[in-house]
């Protein structure tokens, strides 16, 4: 017991300090490791809360993916961040009270790990008896996504693949042909 | 009474992380850093559902049938193993989305493009240009 909550308390200040460095730091590189390091303990969270299906996912799409994404993205774009011209104290105002207000809702949410809370009693039970008969599969989850909630995971996949286009789309070189009907644009820009 | 202070506290945690996710996506006006935000935010957000999901001395949703465990519950873990794959799909748009504003702009730096929306709109005035075209674009 004591020993789960030291890890939690150490993997919790990684984060939380981790976060901290990521509002401080300007520099580019700095952010998307830092991003990367986020994700990688927040997997090592969720070893802790007995979510190892997500602890692989997250290690590797969350952290490994997203980070190559980020670097790859970061070649074409300027290393370092400009100071801010206009303050920040109304962000950072709202985002204390919006914290404030979750923190003070937080009094009626279920205490963690409690049987009796209404999100064990609802379906999960279902799931958790019938999935050896059902499926035959004994990793829950897999079962829980491939077949109980397989339209989901087809949802996702249109999701992806929506992505992947609108990507491609976005990235696209600029067509040769098509080269005359944005110079006019371009022209104003140079002006100004 | 200090089990029940601990349990609730970890869900402060997550709002503080959310909190600090939300801050660097709408007081940073660097782009990068507003993905970036979104994804320590979504971060946080697995974090809160995978914690609504624990059972106290449960074990890993996998079966067992030589114990007689209490498991975990499954139903979160899969939602958020759903939302982590979307998640990169839309990390992936928003850099995209960052790039293709920065081959237009030479910036990613909200300050400097809403500088240059401005003179461009300026510009459109004096030169008699129909601003309105631009505008319904």
């Amino acid at each position: 017991m004591i020993s789960e909550l030291l890890i939690n308390a150490f993997l919790v200040t990684i984060m939380l300090s981790i976060a901290i460095a990521l509002i401080k730091t300007r520099t580019v590189i700095f952010t998307v490791i830092l991003t990367s390091a986020y994700s990688l303990v927040a997997a090592l969270m969720f070893i802790t809360l007995d979510a190892v299906d997500v602890a692989f996912t997250e290690a590797s799409v969350g952290a490994g993916i997203s980070t190559i994404l980020f670097l790859a993205a970061m070649a074409y774009l300027p290393k370092k961040e400009e100071e801010s011209i206009s303050s920040e104290f109304v962000p950072a105002l709202s985002c204390i009270i919006l914290g404030g207000i979750l923190i003070w809702c937080s009094y009626d949410l279920p205490e963690i790990g409690q049987f009796t809370a209404p999100i064990h009693q609802h379906i999960a039970p279902e799931y958790i008896k019938g999935s050896k008969e059902d499926i035959g599969i004994p990793n829950i989850v897999t079962s829980v996504l491939a077949s109980y909630r397989g339209y989901d995971t087809f949802g996702e996949t249109i999701v992806v693949f929506t992505a992947g286009v609108a990507v491609l789309a976005l990235l696209q070189k600029k067509d040769p042909a098509k080269k005359n009907k944005s110079q006019p644009k371009q022209k104003i820009r140079k002006n100004a | 009474m200090i089990s029940s202070t601990i349990g609730i506290w970890n869900y402060w945690i997550v709002f503080c992380l959310m909190m600090i996710g939300l801050f660097l996506v709408i007081g940073r006006k660097n782009f990068l850093k507003k993905i970036v935000g979104l994804t320590i935010f979504q971060t946080s957000v697995f974090l809160l559902y995978i914690t609504f999901g624990k059972i106290k001395g449960g074990t890993p949703p996998i079966l067992n049938e030589s114990i007689d465990s209490i498991y975990s519950n499954p139903l979160p873990h899969v939602l958020i193993l759903t939302a982590i794959v979307v998640g990169v799909a839309t990390t992936a748009l928003g850099l995209s989305l960052v790039l293709k504003i920065n081959s237009e702009y030479g910036s990613i730096e909200e300050d400097d493009i809403s500088a240059q929306d401005l003179v461009d709109y300026h510009d459109d005035i004096e030169t008699g240009k129909s601003v309105d075209l631009k505008f319904k674009q």
